[in-house]
């Protein structure tokens, strides 16, 4: 069965994708953090989260996915834990409103609703494949959407709506390979707008009723006072949407509206982009980015810094390595042995595309700004590692492919 | 693959299709450019004395913004103390397309300054910033020559020499400052700076420093303006006592005769070039612009147009002996008045006794009108209006050429002229003896300015040649030394007979002799002036005192002319203030004298 050589169990082509996304990211989170005081600090700690991420990948490939399907129950405790344990005193550290860090005495180490991601992949595929490629039962839908409910929650609780973003995107992924009916993919479609106006409604009800988010009375007088500074001390009461969430959506809508304030970062984006043109300026030239415009060059803007200094030509080559790492992902997939493996893989293709599409999206004004990185290229450990993971389990999936024997 | 392809057109989009907006957009982010402003040159006199210079002073700037503001209008207000109706009209006073700050006030007290600061947040779109205003060391003197400065108009700066000026621009309005304001503006600095996000300059991309404005140096002599200032207000004041209580305006012009420097120019009523700094209020130029004010703005010396009266006799004179209308010995009978267009159209000599038996140089002399209706007769009876010529030759009806805005070319009267100006009136659209008559002694049609008026004797004082005046003797560069220098050149080459010339000026000499009109002026005066009288006769006023003449009369140096607009006699008003000022040109006492005249 050596047919393809001694080294049978390794996919190089996926290898070599992402090891080709891992060095131009690189390059570029340098480009970008080279003009700042901490710049070669930062890059030396993207490169660490590099190497750091070999050892899951290899932790991953190695363990037989296989044995997972039956432990629903203690994967879903786990994913609540990873994802409650930054509330744990002593542990936690907020940034941009949301306590999704752990920290060990105030050095923030790591995200733990990064992996959590993977371990919802997981729990996801193993209650889809037991319906066997099939789900049309109503009961059956709801159970699912029951399991996704845990983690999605306990997220949406954070409050990251980013994450949860991508929850429920790895969920229709799956949902879609697992073979859940088209009419529910409808049902569910309209009932989750419905969801979110009613949300909207609800914050704005709640708000009112509870005196609180605009109409917070202290929010209302440092409003009629025009004292900025007040204003920006004050910490938001509102109940289910963050003004700052409601604003980053609003600016989405109309990019005019405040183009010193929340609309800034968009505005800044674009102008990046599009002024690379076709060739670019240039690495280590981007006047946005290494003359601050840009916010977050390094994390959330970095293909705003690709779009400027490499032009179209470098977001062209990045799209198609993206294109080419998800083409040989759902070559696995169809090789799965079992329809577990393809949920898996199915899951983790959802999560980069809908990663890639609201990174990118958001840089160019196509999705409203939300806080995730682009997957192989943004500097952030935990990200990283929680990428390269995926990568193993990927590698974990293919190694034990249709027609290998003996494993 | 839709996700891909769908980023992927929106990035096409975006960074091939509209790149280059994108691009100066990014450009825009972060190149700012400082512009600093080029000191304008100085105005010296011909000693190097300034004239006017340039201090720093703290200014209030706002925005067009505060206008929206009724509270800080009020706050500002009460602060600068200042009415707001006059700082809303200095913010407003530019058209809308003016984004800059505007001037509020100049010359602002350090407490208001300090209080500006420590109170900024109350005071949005209000700013202190130091600029740069003109300063006149010397005062008003020599108001009308200088002129003042102004920001630039809109005009201006739509037209084609409103190249490289923007809104706020100070440039030259009047005077010498509009005449070489290409010279005294210099080119304004400029400097791409990169900033990062928070405004901070990282790098200069381009630096283009300011380039001051030249110094012009003016053939102005402080010394002599002064004198020739405070000789046509005593002018005024004799005129009040003569019982001429109407005299306010008027002018004089000292003239080098070799070079045609201008080196004094005064006009009265004169005004303060200060009142402009910063933007002239509308109160002030109300002031300066109502008719009460005898237009003080304007500088009679080259824009009035007076009758030239008996001063005018000269030229007559010398176009009658050109053309043999008379010569040096042929006489004349004054008997007070004349009959020589008939018993109907009898004129009077201003000395209704006569003058009895007179020749041609007595006629200079004692100014007789009669000897010159005589010669104007001959004129009109000759039918080629010679006259006419021989006062275009002398620089009549023409503009002089002087480096100074807004001259005036009077008016040479003749039959074409009185046809097209009576287009409507045909009775009296026909050229009669009368006109030609009238223009002999200087009246009738015949307008011309106290420059025109000075030019022409400097002709007779040149042997012909009437130079170009000017004001502008140097333009001096970075180093002080000059870069430009003025050479004289003829404006008028009269051709006239130097005989003739030299039978004028014995005659002119006779004028400041005693029983010539001018006698009383120059009595005991150390240098031997040729000149001319004029009294001249303007419906419904009081006549206007004039007088004309040059020095020394053997080697005649400067020309000088005093015209007083309703001051009475030539020879009792214009003659003692042009001996003060030939005077001081000649290094001889000073002294205010009193005269009598009843000339005309």
């Amino acid at each position: 069965m050596n047919e393809r050589g001694r080294l049978w169990f390794v996919n190089w082509p996926l290898l070599g994708i992402v090891m080709a996304l891992a060095v131009y990211g690189s390059i570029m989170v340098q480009s970008a953090t080279s003009g700042m005081d901490a710049g070669p600090a930062l890059f030396k700690r993207h490169l660490f989260g590099l190497a750091l991420g070999m050892i899951p990948l290899v932790v991953a490939w190695a363990f037989d996915y296989r044995k997972l399907q039956g432990w629903i129950g203690p994967l879903v405790l786990f994913a609540a834990f990873l994802i409650l344990s930054p509330q744990i005193p002593g542990l936690g550290s907020t940034a941009k409103g949301a306590t999704s860090w752990l920290a060990i005495g105030g050095f923030r180490l790591f995200q733990p609703s990064e992996p959590a991601k993977l371990v919802t992949i997981v729990i996801m595929a193993a209650v889809i494949a037991g319906y066997k490629g099939r789900i049309s039962e109503g009961r059956d839908v709801a159970k699912i959407l029951a399991i996704l409910a845990v983690p999605l929650g306990l997220i949406l609780l954070q409050p990251d709506l980013g994450t949860g973003m991508v929850f429920v995107a790895i969920t229709a992924g799956m949902l879609l390979i697992g073979g859940l009916d088209a009419k529910w993919f409808l049902i569910l479609g309209i009932s989750a707008v419905l969801l979110i106006g009613t949300l909207f409604g609800l914050n704005s009800g709640l708000n009112k009723a509870l005196s609180r988010g605009d109409y917070d009375p202290a929010y209302i007088a440092a409003k009629a006072s025009g004292d900025q500074a007040a204003l920006d001390e004050l910490s938001d009461s509102s109940v289910l949407i963050k003004r700052y969430q409601m604003n980053r959506l609003l600016v989405f809508l109309d990019p005019e509206r405040d183009p010193k304030g929340a609309g800034y970062n968009l505005e800044q984006s674009k102008i990046a982009i599009g002024s690379g043109e076709l060739a670019g300026k240039g690495l280590g030239s981007g006047t946005q980015s290494n003359l601050r415009f840009l916010p977050e060059p390094h994390t959330d803007f970095i293909f705003s810094v690709t779009g400027e200094e490499l032009g179209f030509l470098g977001a062209v080559l990045l799209l198609g390595l993206y294109l080419v790492l998800l083409i040989t992902a759902l070559e696995i997939a169809a090789q799965s042995r079992d329809l577990f493996g393809s949920l898996i893989v199915a899951g983790i293709i959802s999560m980069w595309t809908f990663q890639i599409l609201e990174n990118m999206g958001m840089t160019i004004g196509l999705m409203p700004i939300t806080g995730i990185p682009l997957p192989f290229m943004s500097f952030g450990s935990s990200f990283m590692v929680t990428n390269m993971m995926a990568v193993g389990m990927l590698l974990s999936v293919w190694t034990r492919r249709q027609g290998v024997a003996g494993i | 693959m839709a996700i891909l392809g769908l980023l992927l057109v929106r990035l096409w989009t975006m960074q091939v299709l509209y790149g280059a907006a994108f691009a100066s957009q990014a450009d825009e982010n972060r190149v700012r450019e400082v512009t600093t402003v080029a000191p304008r040159g100085r105005i010296l006199d011909r000693k190097g004395r300034e004239l006017v210079t340039n201090r720093a002073t703290m200014a209030v700037v706002a925005d067009r913004t505060v206008l929206d503001d009724p509270a800080l209008l009020n706050r500002l207000s009460s602060l600068l103390s200042m009415p707001v109706a006059e700082i809303k009209e200095k913010i407003s006073s530019v058209r809308e397309a003016a984004l800059a700050p505007r001037t509020v006030m100049i010359d602002v007290p350090k407490e208001t300054v300090a209080y500006l600061s420590e109170h900024a947040t109350q005071f949005p779109g209000v700013a202190v910033e130091v600029q740069a205003v003109r300063e006149y060391p010397q005062g008003a003197l020599a108001a009308h020559v200088i002129g003042y400065t102004g920001e630039v108009s809109e005009s201006d700066l739509a037209g084609e020499d409103g190249t490289g000026y923007s809104y706020g621009d100070i440039v030259g309005k009047a005077g010498a400052e509009a005449q070489f304001e290409q010279v005294l503006q210099g080119d304004r600095g400029s400097r791409l700076i990169e900033v990062d996000a928070s405004g901070n300059p990282r790098r200069v991309i381009q630096d283009v420093e300011a380039v001051p404005g030249r110094d012009v140096v003016l053939s102005i002599d402080s010394d002599v303006q002064k004198v020739t200032e405070k000789a046509l207000a005593d002018a005024m004041t004799d005129a009040h006592k003569q019982g001429f209580p109407k005299a306010k305006g008027g002018a004089a012009v000292a003239i080098d005769v070799k070079t045609g420097e201008v080196i004094a120019m005064a006009s009265l009523p004169t005004y303060d070039p200060k009142v402009f700094l910063g933007g002239i209020s509308k109160k002030n130029w109300a002031k300066l612009t109502a008719k009460s004010s005898e237009y003080p703005l304007t500088n009679r010396a080259i824009m009035a147009q007076y009758p030239a009266a008996s001063t005018f006799k000269a030229v007559t004179g010398l176009a009658g002996l050109e053309y043999g209308m008379t010569t040096p010995g042929s006489t004349y009978d004054c008997e007070g008045k004349w009959i020589g267009m008939g018993a109907k159209w009898k004129k009077y000599c201003w000395n209704h006794a006569g003058h009895g038996y007179e020749s041609f140089m007595d006629g200079i002399q004692d100014s007789c009108d009669v000897v010159f209706y005589e010669i104007g007769h001959r004129f009109y009876k000759d039918k080629g209006e010679k006259l006419q010529k021989y006062a275009r030759r002398f620089g009549f009806g023409v503009t002089s050429g002087i480096d100074l805005p807004g001259e005036a070319a009077g008016r040479v009267p003749d039959a074409k002229w009185k046809a097209a100006y009576n287009e409507n009136y045909p009775e009296y659209r026909r050229w009669l003896p009368g006109d030609t008559v009238n223009m002999a002694i200087g009246q009738g049609d015949l307008l011309v300015t106290p420059l025109q008026m000075v030019n022409s004797y400097v002709g007779i004082a040149n042997g012909g040649k009437i130079l170009e005046p000017h004001i502008m003797r140097q333009v001096l560069g970075p180093d002080g030394k000059p870069v430009l220098t003025s050479k004289p050149t003829v404006a008028f080459d009269t051709r006239a007979d130097k005989g003739d010339l030299a039978t004028m000026k014995t005659a002119l000499v006779s004028v400041t002799q005693p029983g010539g009109t001018g006698a009383g002026s120059f009595r005991g005066f150390p240098v031997r002036v040729a000149g001319k009288t004029g009294t001249a006769q303007v419906a419904g006023k009081d006549d206007y005192a004039w007088f004309v003449g040059f020095a020394p009369a053997n080697q005649p140096r400067y020309c000088v002319v005093v015209a007083v607009e309703q001051g009475g006699h030539g020879g009792s008003v214009a003659g003692p203030a042009a001996r003060q000022i030939l005077a001081s040109l000649l290094g001889q006492p000073i002294e205010h004298v009193t005269a009598s005249d009843a000339s005309r």
